[in-house]
């Protein structure tokens, strides 16, 4: 028992690196798409735009989303995921900045544009922490990141507000003309390489004149952005909470018997059955227990004990013998055991039949009474009320109460469709 | 009387604890229950009652509050029985926190989740304090739960087929 646990409790840290590869190989490939027009920068302008268009756009828009997923905030891959992470958060807080920034009118502009360098200039002491060979290529890459995302940040808004976006377009035309006063500016030149500041400047210079252009069309490109990749974080995310479930289907499939593994939905139904047949089971032996030790009341469960592929397939039927030995033969009993009954139907069904397991006796649907009672030819079948009560039938009868029950065990897992559905008819009639 | 000696197995498992408690507040009912009377239907079923809630409460105090489903029934049978008694606003405060902690409902998509929406509100019926879960907890606590219910199941057999020869 304590083994299954424990592999079940070892599943978890084994699943959370299952979880972890395909964020890691994304990101891995984004970066080094990222970092290869970086690497050549003798390439054209055009050749860095398609290459960086493509999967910064996906890049971007995927990063931004990877701080929400809590279990993949635990990664140690290389030192480019954990710089990721510092520039996803660090992007997202610049384009708050800005967007409070973009609300202020023309004023704006270099307002954001200090915003911004302040936050690349934050980021690039936490750019050392990466590791010296990579800084270099991070810093590049975090500067173009930044730029895309504040193109995004841009496009987001172009819906909503023209006149931020006319604001980030004169930006980043003050950019490529050098107009823009103030040291920053400068800085903001030398920090990163300039051939690649040069070329993310190019790329800033055209996405912003695209946009420029195709305003209405921003919405448009970001959904086809989204819809092409398959790799959208929803996705993602969908299909790793699928795979975790179906772990757990499987591990259930292991502790229930009858795993046919067809279906997930049969394989679930399969679970409540035996769940519920496992109560059940509780419940009887609970019964079973009465006479303690000294007196004995021999309430033997036969279904628990042998009929339990019996009771799965029956599944939720209350149709139940416990029974044994218990010969309530007279007329007497088994009127006075009908009244009480009745009463306590009255109040509460479950106890009606918890009181009637405690006799040896059990509720039936009229069908299956009838068709043990022509098979064995034993017509003890006092009906309540015609067919809208369920029926009593008392199976201890001596002898042929071994058989009985058998008998009616038999037909029980014979008959079970339409024992199954006789009997909720029954149950829901008597329920009020 | 032949003298039950119990196979050797670990001590500190599930199944010999579950057996431990559950034989002690077994003696516990018989010791206190005089069994002339119990013919009368009441009779029996209180007894039925007490000792299935004997069976669940060691069942659930052997799990501890390590799982949410042993914690849901161990509040459920601490409130229960004390329904006449004023139930202490602490214990509420504390479930409905804890409830309100473990709720994260996430509508699944797909023919997968339109699915797994209706089972899966019968398994919470099922699972007690299955109803403030997902459905990916709730499939774990239903493992440990039919894990728990077999042990349980099997430890009552036995003391059955012991006691009634």
């Amino acid at each position: 028992m304590q083994p299954c646990s424990r592999e079940m409790q070892a599943m978890n840290p084994l699943l959370n690196p299952a979880q972890q590869l395909p964020l890691q190989d994304l990101q891995s490939t984004a970066h080094q798409q990222i970092q290869n027009p970086h690497f050549d920068p003798t390439a054209s302008h055009d050749d860095f735009l398609e290459q960086m268009l493509s999967p910064l756009s996906s890049c971007s828009w995927s990063d931004l989303k990877s701080p929400w997923d809590p279990p993949k905030s635990d990664e140690t891959g290389p030192p480019n995921v954990g710089f990721h992470y510092d520039e996803v958060l660090a992007s997202k807080l610049r384009q708050h900045q800005i967007n409070g920034g973009d609300g202020g009118g023309v004023s704006s502009p270099a307002t954001a544009a200090i915003k911004m360098m302040a936050q690349q200039q934050m980021m690039l002491p936490g750019r050392g922490v990466a590791g010296m060979p990579l800084s270099l290529g991070s810093s590049g890459a975090a500067g173009s990141h930044h730029q895309n995302d504040i193109i995004y940040g841009s496009s987001f808004k172009s819906p909503n507000q023209q006149g931020g976006e006319g604001s980030m377009q004169s930006l980043y035309n003050g950019f490529s003309d050098g107009s823009l006063p103030g040291t920053n500016q400068t800085q903001h030149f030398q920090h990163p390489q300039a051939p690649n500041f040069g070329a993310t400047a190019g790329t800033v210079m055209n996405q912003s004149q695209a946009s420029g252009s195709m305003t209405p069309a921003q919405p448009k490109q970001r959904v086809r952005a989204r819809r092409g990749q398959a790799t959208d974080p929803h996705s993602i995310a969908e299909r790793l909470r699928r795979e975790r479930i179906a772990e757990r289907m499987k591990a259930l499939q292991e502790l229930v018997p009858n795993a046919n593994k067809t279906d997930k939905a049969s394989m679930l139904d399969e679970i409540i059955d035996y769940v519920k047949f496992l109560q059940l089971q509780v419940k009887v032996l609970s019964m079973s227990r009465l006479g303690g030790a000294a007196a004995v009341a021999p309430l033997v469960a036969e279904m628990p004990s042998e009929g339990g592929g019996d009771c799965a397939n029956g599944g939720g039927s209350i149709h139940r013998n416990s029974n044994g030995n218990q010969t309530s033969a007279d007329n007497d009993s088994v009127t006075v055991t009908e009244h009480q009954v009745a009463k306590l139907m009255e109040e509460d069904v479950g106890s009606a039949m918890q009181y009637l397991q405690g006799k040896g006796l059990c509720l039936m649907p009229i069908s299956l009474a009838t068709a043990i009672s022509t098979a064995t030819c034993h017509s003890r079948n006092p009906n309540k009320g015609g067919g809208s009560h369920p029926l009593l039938q008392s199976n201890g009868e001596g002898p042929s109460s071994p058989s009985m029950s058998v008998l009616s065990v038999q037909s029980a897992t014979r008959g079970n469709g339409g024992l199954d559905g006789s009997v909720k008819d029954a149950a829901s009639v008597s329920k009020p | 009387m032949n003298k039950y000696n119990p196979p050797r197995m670990n001590p500190s498992s599930l199944r010999s604890r579950f057996a431990t408690r559950f034989l002690r507040s077994l003696s516990k009912i018989n010791a206190k229950k005089p069994t002339a009377s119990s013919s009368s239907p009441t009779e029996i079923f209180r007894r039925y009652r007490r000792i299935k809630v004997a069976a669940d409460k060691s069942m659930a105090y052997s799990v501890r509050s390590r799982r949410t489903w042993s914690r849901a029934m161990l509040w459920k049978l601490r409130t229960r029985p004390c329904c006449r008694r004023s139930v202490k606003t602490s214990t509420i405060v504390r479930k409905t926190r804890h409830e309100k902690q473990n709720k994260n409902t996430t509508t699944t998509t797909g023919e997968d989740g339109v699915v797994f929406g209706v089972e899966a509100d019968e398994l919470r019926e099922l699972v007690p304090g299955g109803e403030a879960m997902d459905l990916y907890n709730l499939l774990d606590e239903t493992a440990h739960y039919i894990k728990c219910l077999t042990t349980q199941v099997q430890v009552m057999k036995k003391i059955a087929d012991f006691y009634s020869p």
